[in-house]
């Protein structure tokens, strides 16, 4: 028998008991569309919180906290300097960033204005390539030069303002530009519970640039940018300890970064990167997409209960039509695969009319549920974060249809090999 | 064109541990000829329909060959049985057989459908047949708009859409009046002389008959060579 023709047949079959076989299509639809729409919520969630992850880091960014020297741990301060230059030298690593802090507070003094900031301590050049901008200015050329945080200019404030801003009302801080202007820092060595205070020092600096803005705008920058050979002059006058040195790793791409990864973790480094974090994150949503699809398949197995039911009638039905099919020279594998195509396309039919409904389903929900849960946060929601309630990649269908489609055909497995089995004398001693 | 050689079957009868096996076929032995109208004629539960059964291969015999076109069916598996009738045999019932979802037309079609044809092929074969036998104009019905004698019209239009060279007929005419019987009987003998097709008529009417060329009857478990007569 052609191709067509068995369409045809399975077709005229199916529009003979119209309503049976609609509400088995129903039952499978249902199934289908609750294992979609129910994975889809863990597609969903974890896309939120990768995005929120990806979003809210510098995702080419690889820390390395540190490495394993045999039985002693290295600390990132004591990783020699010509090991990091061999990472440098690595493909796809734009910079090997070294930052330090100084173990003291530091304040920022402009005539009668003063601020509270941070220091960072680094090679400006290699900031520059790791893809540290400026807003305003160059960069520093000179020791004594330097680059301070976007908001700086606003964080200084004289006395009255300061006490202004305690009581809620707003400050404009330094009017102007800070760039040429000469800004002292004054460094005061942190001090443990109960210890008397310490002398500070103060050194001076001229600003030559602004940084850019952050990324986020609740995030505020009112550092210090500094050349790390300061590091050592700090730590002699005040007498401080070594601080912690971070050591950032900088690739060209994200896709990049968990090449690097691996390759920096085989070398015996600590290292920590998004695709670190996505990666722990990435097992627990596969585990729990995995449940998810598991529960969804129950779904799917009550609605094949139908499908089993529904071709087991219509074999029952049609015992004579088979005999006679039989009869006039139809081979048992015709028989069978009719029956099979039978119960295979009701769950095409139910799986591609699920696809259909739970697409409409998840854009709903997406629509409806943030607007209901940020809503009901008020004032306190996150700025600028999207939640995504429901997600269908391609694969969540292939796999939802994959599952509901071939659970369809195992359900019409016994059915059409009953067909097959039908006796043809039998089956023609039936009444019409 | 068709050797039946000492075939004996048997029932069993009743429920387990109770059971009693009923000869039904004796040592039936048969030969019918290219071209022959055979009838086959008996009492009812004499086995008359358990030989056609066996000869068209929808039961395998206890014992005995069966040879078709010189093929040996009885040890042919399921699948092959199925082949070989699509090529060998058409079939007319008693009570027609016919698909009820599928119009006078598309019934005829079916076996070149089962077969693979192509369906231009196809419609022309059927269009061409179903005015040879009378029933252009009802093509298109289904079969319970059709009377009787239109089904088994349709019925042997059916076995012979396939040109397989031999026609089995179960009680041909079992279901019709007298008038439309002779009609069918017409049909049958026409086709006959005319296409050269092979017939094995079963029935229990001495009327249907008189048709053959060579009349049996089965008693017994054995086939017994009835008295030939050209009528009609
Ligand atoms: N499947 C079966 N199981 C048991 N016994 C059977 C079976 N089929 C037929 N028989 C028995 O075999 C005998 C012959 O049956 P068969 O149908 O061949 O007779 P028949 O000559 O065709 O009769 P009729 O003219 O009434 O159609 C009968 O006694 C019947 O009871
Ligand atoms: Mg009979």
């Amino acid at each position: 028998m052609q191709f067509k023709d068995q369409i045809d047949f399975i077709r005229q079959h199916m529009k003979r008991n119209k309503l049976r076989v609609a509400t088995t299509i129903l039952a499978a639809t249902m199934g289908c569309a609750f294992l979609i729409v129910l994975a889809s919520i863990g597609f969903g969630l974890h896309q939120t919180i990768t995005d929120d992850v990806l979003d809210n880091n510098m995702v080419t960014e690889i820390e390395i906290a540190g490495k394993s020297g045999g039985e002693t741990e290295v600390a990132p301060a004591d990783i020699p300097a010509a090991d990091l230059q061999k990472i440098r030298e690595m493909e796809h690593v734009v910079a090997v960033v070294e930052r330090n802090q100084p173990e003291a507070e530091a304040q920022t003094v402009i005539g009668n204005r003063s601020a509270y900031s941070r220091i960072v301590l680094s090679s400006m050049e290699e900031e520059q390539k790791a893809g540290f901008a400026l807003s305003e200015g160059k960069m520093p050329s000179k020791a004594e030069e330097i680059v301070v945080g976007y908001h700086m200019a606003k964080q200084l404030l004289t006395e009255a303002e300061m006490e202004k801003e305690a009581n809620g009302e707003e400050v404009d801080g330094f009017a102007g530009s800070l760039i040429g202007q000469t800004i002292e820092l004054q460094l005061t060595p942190f001090r443990d519970e109960g210890e008397e205070a310490k002398e500070s020092s103060s050194w001076e600096f001229v600003v030559t640039g602004i940084a850019k803005e952050p990324a986020k705008d609740w995030m505020t920058d009112n550092s210090v940018y500094a050349d790390s050979s300061w590091g050592a002059v700090f730590n002699e006058e005040l007498d401080l300890q070594q601080g912690y040195k971070y050591i950032l790793v900088y690739a060209d791409e994200l896709q990049n970064v968990g090449g690097i990864t691996d390759t920096l973790k085989e070398d015996g480094y600590y290292v920590y990167s998004v695709t670190e974090e996505l990666g722990s994150m990435n097992v627990f949503f596969t585990a729990l997409k995995a449940g998810l699809i598991f529960v969804g398949t129950i779904a799917v197995l009550i609605a094949s209960i139908g499908i089993f039911n529904t071709m087991t009638m219509a074999v029952t039905e049609r015992t004579r039509e088979i005999g006679v099919m039989k009869a006039v020279g139809a081979q048992p594998k015709l028989i069978r695969k009719l029956f099979l195509m039978e119960s295979a396309a009701i769950g095409i039919i139910g799986t591609v009319l699920a696809v259909a409904i739970s697409f409409a389903i998840s854009l709903l929900s997406n629509w409806l549920i943030p607007m209901i849960v940020l809503n009901s946060l008020g004032e306190d929601r996150p700025a600028d974060f999207t939640l995504v309630i429901s997600t269908i990649p391609w694969q969540l269908v292939v796999i939802a249809s994959a599952i509901s489609i071939g659970v369809a055909m195992l359900s019409g497995w016994r059915p059409a090999r009953k067909a097959t089995q039908i006796d043809v004398i039998q089956a023609l001693r039936q009444e019409m | 064109m068709i050797k039946i050689r000492g075939l004996h079957h048997h029932f069993n009868i009743g429920k387990k541990g109770d059971q009693r096996q009923v000869p039904v076929l004796k040592g039936v032995t048969l030969e019918v000829s290219e071209g022959e109208i055979v009838a086959i004629l008996g009492k009812s539960g004499s086995g008359k329909s358990t030989l056609l059964h066996i000869l068209a291969g929808f039961m395998l015999p206890e014992a005995g060959s069966v040879m078709v076109n010189g093929k040996e069916t009885s040890v042919l598996k399921e699948a092959e049985q199925a082949d070989f009738r699509l090529q060998n045999f058409g079939f007319i019932f008693q009570n027609f057989q016919l698909m009820p979802g599928l119009s006078a037309f598309e019934n005829v079609e079916l076996p070149l459908k089962i077969k693979g044809m192509d369906e231009k092929e196809r419609k022309l074969k059927v269009e061409n047949l179903l005015q040879k036998v009378g029933l252009q104009e009802v093509a298109g019905h289904y079969p319970n708009e059709l009377s009787g004698g239109q089904q088994q019209r349709v019925s042997i239009a059916r076995a012979l859409i396939t040109d397989a060279p031999i026609i089995l007929a179960d009680e041909p005419t079992g279901s019709l009046d007298s008038e439309t019987e002779k009609e069918i009987l017409l049909l049958i003998q026409s086709l006959n002389k005319k296409l050269g097709l092979t017939f094995v008529i079963i029935t229990h009417d001495e009327e249907v008959a008189t048709v053959a060329d060579r009349q049996y009857r089965l008693h017994d478990g054995e086939l017994v060579k009835g008295e030939q007569r050209h009528a009609i």
